[in-house]
């Protein structure tokens, strides 16, 4: 079965040499769009662009975005004064940089002239209604992960990038981690060092947190609230847990990691069974806890794969994706000190691997002591393995930098917002199942634009 | 005799001079380049990934980690840390004198190693480096490192023996001394 996704070393080369040849080259929607307009950036070749959402992922971007070379931030965004303000003061003070902040996006795009992009970092509901706007003002757009928390919503923002012709990267950040690229190009596809893969297991558990707050001094007035759709200021605090404005922690933070299965996988599931609920916090609407499984009809095989979000717990060992076959797995995360690789007893020597630098041995198969061993059927205790690549940037930056790097006609977006559509389609299903109770099929008409 | 007439009285006899430079190249390079390195330590450096069936970096940024050699005044440690500690533990080794040891050794042995490259106090410096080496000696025999202390034995001969060529030596800078 072809891969859905057209991500391999082979593309990624064709794509920078058909850059070097001087083909400016947009997203795959992009790519089909009736009339894609060239990327419009001054001679100096230097990127103006304006940051709306200054919230806690709206720092992140931007510390991101301040070691990017060769883009520059023309104006912020933020329908809090608190939020607003902190970030222009502290442009001013730390790097220098005076630029204006708006209350109202709108206001923004009216006056800011000479824009070329915009990164949106808002609460998911108003993803796509800036995002649109945005696209249709003829500007590119960066925009935060989950696309919406409505596939309507998600489904416009497709639509709107296809109309315009310009570029909508979203912001499923490890889809151009160097770390993340290389297992997938070289270790699942050119060595397939795993062998049959037959399953995953993925999840991101935290402690427990209590809700935000506000100080009176900054809590926003109702009316200014209501204005953006918001009922007060908890839920603007709160908005990741109610579902009029986010999707819940299987979106929130579900989101990265399904996204990998689909990904690394190269098919879309073809089924979601799912459970969860409102348990542990009663203020909140999204369940606090979920377990999904999905399954994947690979070229081998059908591979499952498991998922799982807690919000009241941090038991097992953080966040992370694990990917499994007949010949190894490998524990993959953002976090290089929690990646692991494992070589079954019975697979080939990675001797040769680790020569040619694509893993690294950590610790040998020990064998384990009779007195300890409980099951005669326990399997050997496996070689542990590291991987030998990192990179040496901020976690977000990579992916910021191919949105502009695709601005420039360099590179072709890493997620484009049709691509990233498909995968969250399947995020907003299992929230179904759950809903539902049952196991739901999957089939492409779920994520046809 | 001054040291003016005894050139002007001797003739020069070449074989001893270039025997004496082989010893002033030597001792030089082996002081200069001792001090030197207490100042390098092995720094991580990220370097792109390399394709083994293409040759060619990861068009994806991939970097791997490796070792690289840096020189830095920071950097600076007159001996191995372990053998500090056997020194620290020793009764007759006072802390003061340790210290100041340390603190000179490195800086010392790059001075006296590019006086005697550059005929600057050549005797001074040849005498100095011995009596460098005869402290280090004194260490080393009170941790019983047996095998360093015959390995700077060499170098004082050497030093010793250079001494006794001095009076051949050439293209200095300043030969008094």
């Amino acid at each position: 079965m072809a891969s859905e996704f057209d991500f391999s070393r082979r593309g990624f080369l064709t794509t920078a040499m058909a850059a070097g040849a001087g083909l400016a080259l947009k997203s795959g929607a992009a790519e089909n769009a009736p009339a894609a307009a060239p990327a419009k950036t001054p001679p100096s070749n230097r990127i103006r662009y304006a940051l709306i959402g200054c919230g806690e992922e709206g720092n992140v971007l931007l510390d991101a975005l301040l070691k990017i070379e060769g883009i520059e931030i023309a104006a912020i965004c933020d329908i809090w004064k608190y939020a607003r303000d902190r970030v222009q003061k502290g442009l001013k003070r730390n790097n220098n940089i005076d630029i204006p902040a708006y209350e109202d996006f709108e206001e923004l795009l009216a006056k800011e002239k000479d824009l070329q992009a915009v990164i949106v970092a808002t609460p998911d509901f108003w993803h796509a209604p800036i995002s649109n706007a945005c696209l249709k003002k003829g500007l590119d757009v960066y925009c935060e992960k989950m696309m919406s928390n409505t596939m309507e919503g998600a489904r416009s923002m497709v639509k709107t990038m296809q109309e315009t012709g310009k570029l909508l990267q979203i912001g499923h950040q490890r889809r151009s981690s160097p770390r993340y690229r290389f297992v997938l190009n070289y270790l699942l596809r050119d060595l397939k060092l795993f062998g049959r893969m037959t399953a995953a297991n993925a999840q991101w558990n935290r402690a427990v947190t209590p809700d935000r707050g506000a100080a009176k001094a900054i809590t926003m007035k109702p009316e200014l609230l209501a204005k953006y759709g918001y009922e007060d200021m908890y839920k603007f605090r709160n908005w990741r847990w109610f579902k009029k404005y986010g999707g819940g922690p299987l979106s929130d933070l579900g989101a990265h990691q399904i996204d990998i299965f689909n990904w690394y996988f190269g098919v879309m599931p073809v089924s979601v069974a799912a459970s969860g609920g409102v348990d542990y916090y009663k203020e909140h609407e999204w369940f606090d806890n979920a377990m999904c499984i999905y399954e994947y009809k690979l070229p081998e095989g059908m591979a499952r794969a498991f998922y799982q979000v807690q919000t009241t717990t941090s038991a097992g060992g953080g966040y992370w994706e694990y990917f499994m076959g007949d010949q190894g797995s490998i524990k993959m995360s953002e976090n290089p000190s929690i990646t692991q690789l494992f070589r079954e007893a019975n697979a080939p020597d990675w001797a040769e691997y680790i020569q040619k630098n694509y893993v690294m041995l950590k610790k040998s198969a020990a064998a384990p002591e009779e007195n300890v061993k409980v099951d005669v059927r326990e399997s050997k205790v496996l070689e542990t393995y590291a991987l030998p690549v990192g990179f040496n940037k901020v976690i977000h930056q990579p992916h910021l930098e191919n949105f502009f790097n695709a601005m420039r006609g360099k590179e072709k977006l890493t997620c484009p917002a049709d691509e990233a559509f498909r995968s969250e389609s399947v995020i907003h299903k299992a929230s179904e199942a759950i809903a539902a109770r049952r196991t739901l099929d999957i089939t492409p008409a779920d994520y046809e634009v | 005799m001054s040291e003016q007439n005894e050139t002007a009285a001797t003739p020069t006899c070449w074989d001893a001079t270039l025997a004496f430079w082989l010893l002033r190249g030597w001792l030089g390079l082996r002081a200069v380049m001792t001090g030197l390195e207490k100042y390098a330590q092995m720094g991580k450096v990220m370097k792109p990934w390399v394709d083994p069936k293409t040759g060619a970096a990861d068009p994806g940024g991939a970097m791997v980690e490796a070792s690289q050699k840096v020189y830095a005044l920071a950097n600076y440690s007159p001996i191995p840390q372990s053998m500090q500690d056997k020194f620290a533990a020793e009764p007759l080794l006072p802390a003061f004198m340790l210290k100041i040891f340390y603190v000179v050794l490195g800086p010392a042995l790059i001075v006296l190693g590019l006086m005697l490259w550059l005929g600057i106090g050549t005797r001074i410096s040849l005498f100095a480096q011995g009596l460098l080496y005869i402290g280090l000696t004194a260490g080393l025999i009170m941790i019983k490192a047996d095998d360093g202390v015959a390995w700077l034995a060499i170098h004082v001969v050497l030093i010793a023996y250079a001494l006794t060529l001095a009076k051949h030596n050439q293209l200095a800078v300043l030969k008094k001394w």
